[in-house]
């Protein structure tokens, strides 16, 4: 197995800042994102939650969700087959991704219904 | 060694081979005695519980100016303090409780307790123990210092531009600060690198990281939330003392920069710094709830994923400080949000503690009164941050009293009677005796009451919109008899502290000997003599169990007997057992270096630097500068193979081996580490360009790149070509390969040479103009950066050069230039990002034209 491999094997402890990790990449392209968005090109406030800007953002966060979901789903299957500490960080690794996944859909609401650059 | 406490407890029977362990450990591991005994020690027990009375008494001095506080706001109209007095007192009351007195104590607990709840003999950097400890003493005096001058910082502890900058604040007081502050940082990140590694890489053989305490964990997460967290405010502390000191207008709208900068830089530290006290705090309780419930904590993974999650999700909130900035209204809700989330991961811990005593039986002694005055007192501040996290109520309450309410039961509540739960649970431990009940309880209540009396009622006068850090108030306004309350309760408070520190002081000679366990704790650190031995454990107990104490009443009587791993010191080498950071399989036998006066030396010239920058006198600085360097550099060089390290011999051992024998010990992971925070203060950067580029309605992006792109390129290439080189060679080394290594490593000096000397080029050629533009300025500070790093990174390979030459690296000590080429891999990434953002991208985004 490469080191990369290794890595991202759902019992290597990486696992355990794996998801969060995630979330903190989505989080800063989703505020920075936003930031230089209406930096660049400003929608009209009318638009209101419609705009280009906030169907990137939502692509972007299903996308995420998606990812995390299958990384909390694969952590949870490798906990039944492992013992040890390996268990562990699989159980603990696939409940963190569990809750980066819902964090990403909880921050991500807004963009359903706020106008952007207001 | 005189004095020393005895291998075992009273409640022990020290054997015959028992005291020759101590013997023969004690020589090793002693504390050298007289005036340089104080100044070289090195150990971490001392340095600790140093680093805790330091503390203590930063936080009386930060008591005293909270009660003048009291004082001057207990009735409307006042003019006990003048205005200028009293925000001097404000700003340094917030300011010496978060920065000299919350993190210095916390850290010290850890410091204290880390490796002997690991089952380890010391932390794996003793000197850089030493070296953080006097980087706070000097800090700490020289920002105290400035307010017996009456010159101390006066724009609040957060220090908001412009309101800190040279124009409204013209006085030393805000370069105190910056540089004060500064210089304890410097001391929070060395305990947190080291905890970092400490933990990942000397726990007790068997202890896997399903295995290691709570309190481990928590120290862990503060300790990487210490590294990735304090470099912003280190950067903003840097870019705001150049422009007070030197004109670079990076917080002056009117030069391209911009104030918010400031805010974000501050709060992207100040808003993980509440959960790096929590954390800890938190641990504490964690440690002591299983222990007086009588039964294992419910749901360790659950606390170990609350840990992490808190450790990130604190990252994402530091905007919820500045909705009233003018932020879209979208980006407040993400941040809102956020905030919110944050409250999951601490409600599970309550939940778990709940759930711990509930199905426990638990015993209301005096740690376990702190421990509920915590839970109630902390689950209401909790509260008022989620109401504080949304955004209509956050600007309806912006900048009140209701504010300070909130941040003093979350920091009060979280951190202070965990601390004082800590500290009566651990008493014994450092002391051999018992606290006090009586007084200990008089303390609680006193303190517990007062606190409530002080701090509920500032809620009201709060909402009744009360702003902070006002100096006096009129009668009209309707605050008179809320803010009377409150300094009433505020002075019973103090009184409950004084009974706390009147037991703390008076139980170590009058306190009755503890018997052995007292509390019939599960943790390592009760299997020590009491007080522990400077060396801790005559022998390293193999772990196997969250609850080795439990599992094994007498493994404190093995330990002592040199039943367990490595007895004794006789080769006379400080030495730990070195464990994979997952399993705790034993890797290596880690070396230690012993007592030096090098740390307190660095941290002086360090001290000079800042005496120098405060009174302007930058010759000195720079010889403090160059003093503080040299010393470092000598302090690596007696690394290793060295003659006052570990030199090669015949009673090396085999299996396992000397870390500085193999290609992966603990310095590889203390430089990874480092560079972790490097890199959050490099990030930060980054930011800093992007943000005045994107966001200061002046920014002026000149129409050419002042940077020559061709020496760039030519200086990146140098690089590129001695890290491939440096990179090949280390892996040669690894497999046996010493052949013409020191010719090889001067070459790749050379070429670390040329890149510095290409990159000065550069800089010359830019022509900036630093004080005009915030943009120059940026540069200006990008340039240096990677010339500080590229500088270090020359010397150091060249030092590796000379010691392959004297025999000291080599085939069979192959570890050092692994751990010089991270260093070199780091720089080649830092300026590779570096130039594309300040020298490509503006070309090719045509961003001035």
């Amino acid at each position: 197995m490469t080191a990369l491999g290794r890595w991202l094997a759902p019992s290597h402890p990486a696992q355990l800042l794996l998801g969060l990790t995630i979330w903190s990449l989505w989080f800063v392209a989703l505020y920075g994102g936003l930031s230089v968005a209406c930096e660049l090109a400003p929608p009209a406030p009318r638009q209101g939650a419609l705009t280009g800007i906030n169907t990137w953002l939502a692509v972007l966060t299903l996308a995420t969700l998606a990812l995390l979901a299958w990384l909390a789903w694969r952590g949870l299957c490798a906990g039944r087959e492992t013992v040890g500490s390996a268990r562990f960080i699989a159980l603990v690794g696939a409940g963190l991704h569990l809750f980066s996944a819902a964090g990403v859909a909880f921050v991500g609401l807004p963009l359903v219904v706020l106008t952007p650059c207001l | 060694m005189a004095g020393d406490p005895a291998p075992m407890s009273e409640s022990m029977r020290p054997t015959p081979e028992a005291e020759r362990l101590h013997s023969e450990l004690s020589t090793v591991w002693g504390n050298p005695r007289g005036w340089r005994g104080v100044f070289s020690v090195v150990n971490h027990s001392t340095l600790g519980l140093r680093f805790m009375a330091t503390g203590l008494v930063f936080f009386l001095l930060g008591g005293v100016l909270a009660m003048l506080i009291r004082t001057q706001l207990a009735l409307p109209d006042q003019d006990f303090m003048s205005p200028e007095i009293y925000a001097q007192v404000t700003t340094m009351h917030g300011t010496v409780m978060m920065f000299l007195f919350a993190i210095p104590m916390l850290e010290g607990l850890a410091i204290y307790l880390i490796p002997k709840m690991i089952g380890a003999r010391d932390l794996v950097c003793p000197r850089l123990t030493a070296f953080g400890y006097w980087c706070y003493l000097f800090g700490g005096i020289i920002l105290f210092a400035s307010l017996l001058l009456e010159m101390a910082p006066d724009s609040g502890w957060f220090m908001y531009t412009p309101l800190s900058s040279s124009e409204f604040a013209p006085g030393p007081g805000s370069d105190f600060w910056l540089l004060g502050i500064t210089f304890v940082e410097i001391s929070a990140l060395s305990a947190g690198v080291e905890l970092t590694v400490s933990i990942l890489r000397t726990r007790a053989p068997g202890m896997a990281l399903h295995r290691m305490p709570l309190f481990a964990w928590y120290i862990l997460a503060m300790s990487l939330m210490i590294v990735v967290g304090f470099p912003p405010l280190i950067l903003g502390s840097v870019l705001l003392e150049l422009e007070r000191a030197a004109g670079m207008p990076f917080f002056t709208v009117a030069g391209g920069g911009d104030p918010i900068l400031w805010q974000h830089l501050f709060w992207l530290f100040g808003h993980p710094e509440v959960y790096i006290i929590f954390l800890p705090a938190a641990g504490i309780v964690s440690t002591l709830v299983p222990v007086f419930a009588g039964r294992p904590i419910i749901g360790y993974g659950w606390v170990v994923s609350a840990i992490v999650i808190t450790g990130f999700i604190s990252f994402g909130l530091w905007v919820h400080h500045m909705f009233t900035v003018g932020i879209p209204q979208l980006a407040q809700a993400f941040f809102s949000a956020a905030s919110m989330l944050v409250a999951v991961p601490t409600a599970i811990q309550v939940f778990v503690w709940l759930a711990t005593l509930w199905l426990g039986r638990p015993r209301m002694s005096l740690p376990m009164l702190w421990i509920t005055g915590f839970l109630v007192i902390f689950v209401c501040g909790g509260l008022t941050g989620v109401m504080l996290a949304l955004v209509p109520f956050n600007w309806q309450v912006h900048d009140t009293h209701f504010v300070v309410a909130h941040m003093h039961y979350v920091l009060v509540g979280g951190m202070f009677f965990p601390l004082l739960a800590g500290a009566y649970y651990w008493l014994p431990l450092v002391t051999g005796r018992m606290p006090s009940e009586r007084l200990g309880r008089l303390g609680f209540w006193l303190t517990f009451l007062g606190f409530n009396l002080t701090f509920l009622i500032m809620h009201w006068t709060g909402l009744l919109g009360m702003p902070r850090r006002i100096y006096t108030y009129d009668s009209a306004m309707g605050w008179d008899l809320y803010n009377l309350i409150s300094s009433i309760g505020g002075f019973m408070m103090a009184a409950g502290i004084a009974a706390v520190l009147v037991d703390l002081v008076v139980h170590g000679r009058y306190g009755r000997r503890a018997p052995h366990n007292p509390w019939g704790a599960d943790t390592l650190e009760w299997s020590l003599a009491m007080p522990p031995p400077n060396y801790n454990f005559a022998s390293l107990p193999r772990v196997e169990s969250r609850h080795p104490l439990w599992e094994n009443p007498t493994l404190g009587d093995e330990i002592a007997r040199g039943e367990h791993a490595r007895p004794g010191a006789a080769h006379g080498r400080r030495e730990l057992l070195g464990s994979e950071a997952l399993t705790g399989r034993v890797r290596e036998v880690i070396h230690l270096p012993g007592n030096s006066l090098l740390p307190l030396f660095a941290a002086l010239c360090l001290a000079v630097v800042c005496v120098g920058l405060l009174m302007r006198i930058y010759p000195l600085s720079l010889v403090g500068l160059a003093g503080a360097g040299v010393l470092l550099l000598r302090w690596s060089w007696e690394n290793g193979g060295h003659s006052r390290a570990a030199p090669l011999g015949h009673n090396d051992p085999e299996d396992p081996p000397l870390h500085s024998r193999t290609a992966d010990g603990p310095g590889r992971w203390t430089m990874g580490v480092a560079l972790l925070a490097d890199g959050a203060f490099f990030l930060a950067l980054l930011f800093g360009w992007f943000y005045l580029w994107t966001v200061s309605p002046q920014w002026q992006m000149p129409d050419q790149s002042p940077l020559s792109l061709p020496l760039l390129l030519a200086s990146g290439a140098a690089l590129t070509l001695g890290t491939l080189w440096l990179e090949r060679r280390v892996a040669a080394l690894r497999r046996g390969h010493e052949a013409g290594l020191t010719l090889v490593l001067s070459a790749i000096a050379a070429l670390g040479g040329l890149h510095v000397a290409l990159l000065v080029a550069a800089l010359l050629a830019a022509g900036l103009e630093p004080t005009a533009t915030a943009h120059d300025a940026t540069l200006l500070v990008g340039l240096a950066y990677l010339l500080v790093h590229g500088g270090l990174a020359a010397i150091l390979i060249a030092l590796q050069a000379c010691r392959a030459g004297l025999g000291l690296v080599g085939a069979r000590l192959p570890f050092e230039p692994g751990v010089v080429a991270l260093l070199w891999r780091y720089q080649l990434g830092v300026f590779w990002i570096l130039s594309a953002a300040i020298a490509l991208l503006p070309r090719l985004t045509g961003a001035g034209s």
